[in-house]
């Protein structure tokens, strides 16, 4: 069994440390640099809390989709890689094979996913 | 940096300023940009034309410049157009000389103010009222946009026979082509933009990084506009769109700050129309908003990729790989609303 605390909550505590005793005491042009620490620190936290689970979600969408199974030789990577090039390439194409309202909901959950981690202020009001 | 070139870059200025002899008495780095370095030079010189104090800024190159955006010698051209055509840009002085630095630059004079963006959208003192000077933006805006092709001062500008949007467009699917990562969200977004595209009717100097932050202001308004190193001749409502994207408004989510974050797109486009005596296309403009959130992300996964590829581990770069989800899911929710299928809002 891992150690505890886990990843997550590491990066939480040191991300405070830094936030509230750190900065503080570091010359104002450093600042912006103390921040951009801290705000890879959280998504870093958030993608670990996160895990598989939209990488999941978003290969089973794309198996839909697309219409295409599943290739269990490849690692979860790199089926998302090869599914996403297909996605690409169909839309770029306009294919009509495409369910127009499915892509979008696929699109969206994605999109959301990764803004979750990424950028979870990107979120609010929407 | 410039320490070390002293002496070659003294010579070089007293030539170019036609003094005998220059002191400089403070060489310092200013807070700037990932593309290129600037440099305040504060300076007496004892002769000739500049005798006296100078603070000047020395624009140089730096390594993590995005291939596609202009060099040093074509951003001088740019400025010196903008600064005959009345636009309020630091007057452009000098063009270096290889030999000097080792590295490509120029100088200007340093304009008073400041340009930083966060603080410009949350301070009430800085840049005078805020109405007046967004209208004045849009003045500004029109000004350079009289600036028309062609112009041999220019000529490194392309110019194809395609449409400029439609030519960006293909611009940025090629780069996708050959990137390691395919970005379906931005495939559709490319679709859409095609689709959608208003016409250029006649294509103008485009600043195309027109954006809060990106210009100066003291405690009575404007006092530069920056950053040049983008600018194209394309449709002129890039720059509108550009300046009222909601990725450049730095979190303010009112309806009475779309312009820059800092004032109403009503005084954007009432300064913009009383210069240049025509209508404001506002259809195109909110097309250009969604524009500006594609160009903005290709621009970030460039920059996320210097960091990606090694060539430039950094964790400024590493973290603007991260804007890439919320531009996108910013595309996505412009482009599914109604008023964005064409047929509303198109060019009537």
């Amino acid at each position: 069994m891992r150690e505890q605390p886990l990843g997550p909550e590491l990066l939480a505590i040191a991300g405070k440390v830094l936030r509230e005793e750190l900065l503080p005491l570091l010359p104002r042009e450093k600042h912006y640099q103390a921040l951009m620490l801290a705000n890879a620190m959280a998504i870093a936290a958030r993608q670990l809390a996160a895990g598989d689970g939209p990488a999941q979600a978003e290969l089973a969408r794309l198996q839909t989709l697309l219409d295409v199974s599943v290739d269990s030789t490849l690692t979860l990577h790199d089926q998302l890689l090869t599914q996403n090039s297909l996605l690409a390439q169909t839309i770029r194409a306009r294919s009509s094979t495409l369910n127009a309202a499915q892509l979008a909901e696929h699109l969206w959950q994605t999109t959301c996913d990764k803004a979750r981690e990424s950028a979870p202020k990107a979120l609010d009001g929407l | 940096m410039l320490t070390r070139h002293q002496d070659s870059l003294s010579r070089f200025l007293c030539r170019k300023a036609n003094a005998e002899s220059v002191q400089i008495h403070e060489c310092r780095q200013l807070s700037g940009g990932a593309i290129q370095e600037n440099w305040l030079l504060d300076m007496t010189f004892d002769s000739g034309p500049y005798q006296g104090r100078q603070a000047l800024v020395l624009r140089a190159d730096a390594p993590s410049r995005v291939g596609d955006s202009h060099s040093r010698a074509q951003e001088f051209s740019l400025l010196k157009a903008a600064f005959a055509a009345g636009v309020t840009v630091p007057e452009p002085l000098w063009l270096g000389e290889p030999e000097v630095l080792g590295r490509d630059f120029f100088v200007m004079r340093k304009a008073e103010g400041s340009a930083a963006g966060y603080k410009l959208v949350r301070d009430a003192t800085l840049g005078g009222d805020k109405e007046k000077l967004v209208e004045r933006i849009g003045a500004e805006m029109a000004k350079l946009h009289r600036i028309r092709p062609p112009r041999d001062d220019l000529s490194f500008l392309s110019l194809t026979s395609r449409d400029p949007t439609l030519q960006t467009l293909d611009t940025m699917r090629t780069f996708l082509d050959q990137h390691h990562t395919p970005f379906p969200a931005l495939e559709y977004g490319l679709n859409w933009l095609e689709d959608h595209a208003p016409p250029c009717a006649q294509r103008v100097l485009v600043h195309r990084d027109f954006r809060t932050g990106n210009y100066m202001v003291d405690n009575k308004g404007l006092t530069a506009i920056l950053d040049w190193e983008f600018a194209s001749f394309a449709h002129p409502m890039e720059d509108l769109g550009w300046f009222c994207a909601r990725c450049w408004r730095f979190g303010q989510s009112d309806i009475s700050k779309e312009a820059g974050g800092i004032g109403s797109r009503a005084a954007l486009y009432r300064g913009y129309e009383q210069q240049s005596g025509s209508r404001v296309d506002d259809a195109a403009v909110r097309y250009f908003e969604v524009f500006a959130h594609m160009r903005w992300a290709i621009i970030a996964i460039k920059q996320g990729e210097r960091h990606v590829s090694g060539t430039e581990p950094s964790l400024e770069l590493a973290l603007t790989a991260h804007i890439v989800p919320e531009l996108e899911l910013e595309i996505l929710r412009a482009t599914r609303t109604a008023r964005f299928t064409g047929e509303e809002k198109s060019h009537a």
